[in-house]
């Protein structure tokens, strides 16, 4: 497998923080793989998950990323330069903040494509084809306060996947819906992996990290295990 | 009663989350407060002298003094309401919160009412100090050769009476606010959609309109049934009505306006301009409503000048000669003042909105949207706002003065300029708040904790 992020001694503290959130991480990511980060509340993942995604610029250490468009060094690129790689080369399903509430759900998905240059028409053809995938037709002009939350879960995978990312990012996907929902988004995300996609999830719940490839465990900030999963 | 005490009991806790956010939240209510308060009190000192008067003249004066307050009073007590209304937004999240630990209706209620009354309190208190320092500059205007001067300090009691009036305003308007976000257990962030009935809306806009329409036409029979009183009354009323017939279909407008942009809309920002619209027309209506009042006021400017201008070319009488000066000063004043407010206004609403927007801003952000981006698709729908608001309040004024001085007035070039400067005045000062309003945008982004 080819390696798809490299991370060599990063290391995040907020403003204002006296202890860092992240300190010294080397993490290899390939394409293909599905990974889990674990460990328990504010032992760093999101922030570690922030940084591998450019979504902050961290303190320390480096993060290269094999874009398809070559290597780019993630941690010394400016605000700009790191929206650009999160809307063209990455996908994102968070919990919250990350759909436009006042979108409808249609509107959510083409916008993404749309920041890339593609016209209203047709990323609004690509968005439905999406949602239909993801057995949302018919809600295509519904907004977000009037889906469900797995439905909203499923509008994210949607727009994490029409730009045709390769890494998918995941804060806690599952963390508010129920077990069955819970299992029907973890197998959305997880059929991307076997189309060649990777997917990096955050997350609490043993059951989802089970599912993954792989799970590295934090612990104040700090890797402390990073083993293959028993049932992968 | 033992609500109450609850509330009193919370209240300081409530202080302390609000803390997180830095101040904020609260200085722009208190600082609202104060800027209404100090304009109510020089407004009505000024007015005061004119009522002083009892000679010939006098009525002219105080009619036209009338007509000033109307244009001034109006809208200070929309931008209070306003005020007090994101002092109420803000404790939406916290409200909700404790409504799930089981507090109780009347316990929200009375939470509600200590912190506005605080804030409007606190904001009543700035404007006393705030009229105190205009006081001696506002009193350097002349009026009939006469400087208004000591004119401008009223007996002090008018202090304390027009801070309680602010306050009651502010205590009003929570109550009324946190009727219309219902708070439930899990009902963060539920706004009120879609007006419930927006062609009532209309009808009633459209019948303020008339009313006032045909009120100013009957001015002269009102006053010689009931004398200057009567006439004043009428045409405050009108006037008034014009602002609140505006309130009424301006938001509508809006909404019509933006479903159209929504559909031809090519790229993200006119996407996202016309959904920031159609969420929620009257908040946006807000934002940028003040100028509504200057283009009004705008227009009456436009008049006044001109008349006085006309009043020149003829053979003045003795007083007269005055009063032509003194309708160009007031038209001034007014025009200044009706700035100042909506100017105070439009930075705080617009600062409030970016706030408020705090998740949306996120979530564009970490989608990788450009931040110019962003902020285009904020200004688009900012100024498509103001483009019917100003045309429209301009239309709704025509209506009410042209019938009063006549059609003939507004072709002259002195009326043409002045609207025209007032238009574009108004134009720059959304433009400035918005500006404003940008720099609080990288704060939002660097901690997008605080808004999620
Ligand atoms: N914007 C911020 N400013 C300051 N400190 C922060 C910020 N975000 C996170 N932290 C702190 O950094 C540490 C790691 O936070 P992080 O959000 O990465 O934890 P997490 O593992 O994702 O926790 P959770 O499971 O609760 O989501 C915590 O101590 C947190 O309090
Ligand atoms: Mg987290």
């Amino acid at each position: 497998m080819t390696n798809l992020l490299s991370v060599r001694g990063l290391g995040h503290t907020y403003p204002g923080a006296h202890a860092p959130a992240l300190h010294s991480v080397d993490l290899e990511i390939s394409r293909g793989e599905s990974v889990a980060i674990m460990g328990a509340s504010g032992s760093g993942k999101s922030t570690l998950l922030h940084a591998l995604a450019g979504i902050i610029a961290p303190s320390a250490g480096h993060v290269l990323f094999h874009a398809s468009t070559g290597p780019v060094q993630v941690d010394t690129l400016n605000d700009d330069e790191r929206a650009k790689l999160r809307r063209e080369e990455l996908g994102f399903v968070f919990q919250q903040g990350l759909l436009l509430s006042e979108l409808s759900a249609l509107e959510n998905v083409a916008v993404a494509l749309m920041l890339s240059g593609s016209t209203r028409r047709d990323a609004e053809a690509a968005a439905a084809g999406w949602l239909a995938d993801l057995g949302l037709a018919g809600l295509e002009d519904r907004r977000l306060g009037e889906l469900s939350g797995g439905q909203v879960q499923r509008v994210a995978i949607a727009r994490a996947h029409v730009t045709g990312a390769q890494l998918i990012f995941a804060d806690e996907p599952t963390g508010a819906l129920d077990s069955t929902t819970s299992t029907e988004v973890l197998d959305l995300l997880l059929h991307s992996v076997t189309q060649g996609r990777t997917l990096v999830v955050v997350t609490h719940d043993p059951d989802v990290a089970a599912r993954c490839q792989r799970v590295v465990t934090l612990r104040d900030g700090s890797i402390v295990s990073d083993v293959a999963a028993a049932n992968a | 009663m033992t609500a109450m005490t609850t509330a009193l009991r919370l209240a300081p806790l409530f202080r302390s989350g609000g803390a997180q956010r830095p101040g904020a939240a609260a200085l722009l209510p208190v600082a609202s407060f104060a800027v209404v308060t100090a304009l109510l009190l020089l407004v009505i000192a000024g007015a005061r002298v004119f009522f002083s008067w009892d000679d010939e003249l006098a009525s002219t004066y105080q009619m036209l003094a009338v007509i000033a307050l109307a244009l001034l009073v109006v809208p200070l007590a929309t931008v209070g309401a306003s005020a007090a209304k994101m002092a109420a937004r803000r404790r939406d999240d916290r409200l909700s919160s404790l409504r799930l630990l089981g507090a109780s209706k009347a316990t929200l209620g009375a939470l509600t009412l200590i912190e506005a009354v605080t804030l409007s309190a606190l904001g009543a208190l700035g404007g006393v100090v705030l009229y105190a320092a205009a006081a001696p500059a506002v009193g350097l205007l002349a009026f009939r050769g006469e400087a208004l001067g000591a004119g401008m300090w009223m007996p002090w009691w008018w202090a304390p009476l027009i801070a309680a009036a602010v306050v009651l305003l502010g205590a009003l308007s929570a109550l009324a606010g946190l009727r219309a976000v219902n708070v439930t257990p899990l009902g963060v962030r539920t706004r009120q959609r879609a007006a419930k009935s927006p062609w009532l809306r209309l009808l009633l806009g459209l019948g303020v309109v008339v009313l006032a329409v045909i009120l100013v036409q009957l001015v002269p029979a009102f006053g010689e049934a009931g004398g200057v009183i009567m006439m004043m009354l009428a045409l405050g009323t009108a006037f008034g009505a014009g602002l609140l017939a505006l309130d009424l279909i301006g938001p509508w407008v809006l909404r019509v306006a933006a479903r159209v942009q929504h559909r031809r809309a090519k790229d993200v920002e006119s996407l996202v301009a016309a959904r920031t619209i159609l969420d929620d027309p009257k908040a946006v209506w807000r934002q940028v409503g003040g100028v509504a009042v200057t283009s009004f006021v705008g227009v009456f400017a436009a008049a006044g000048l001109a008349f006085s201008q006309a009043m020149a070319s003829g053979e003045p009488g003795a007083g007269e000669q005055y009063l032509m000066v003194d309708i160009s000063t007031g038209v001034l004043v007014t025009l200044a003042g009706s700035f100042l407010m909506v100017a105070c206004s439009a930075g705080l609403n617009q600062a409030a909105a970016t706030l408020d927007r705090g998740p949306v801003l996120v979530s564009m952000d970490r989608l990788g949207m450009p931040r110019k981006t962003m902020s285009a698709a904020t200004a688009r729908a900012m100024m498509s706002a103001l483009w019917v608001v100003s045309g429209g309040s301009a239309l709704c004024a025509l209506l009410l003065v042209a019938p009063l001085i006549g059609m003939a007035l507004f072709m002259q070039p002195l009326a043409v300029v002045t609207v025209v400067l007032v238009f574009a005045a108004g134009f720059l000062l959304i433009r400035g708040a918005l500006f404003l309003a940008a720099r609080l945008v990288p704060g939002i982004l660097a901690r997008p904790e605080r808004v999620l």
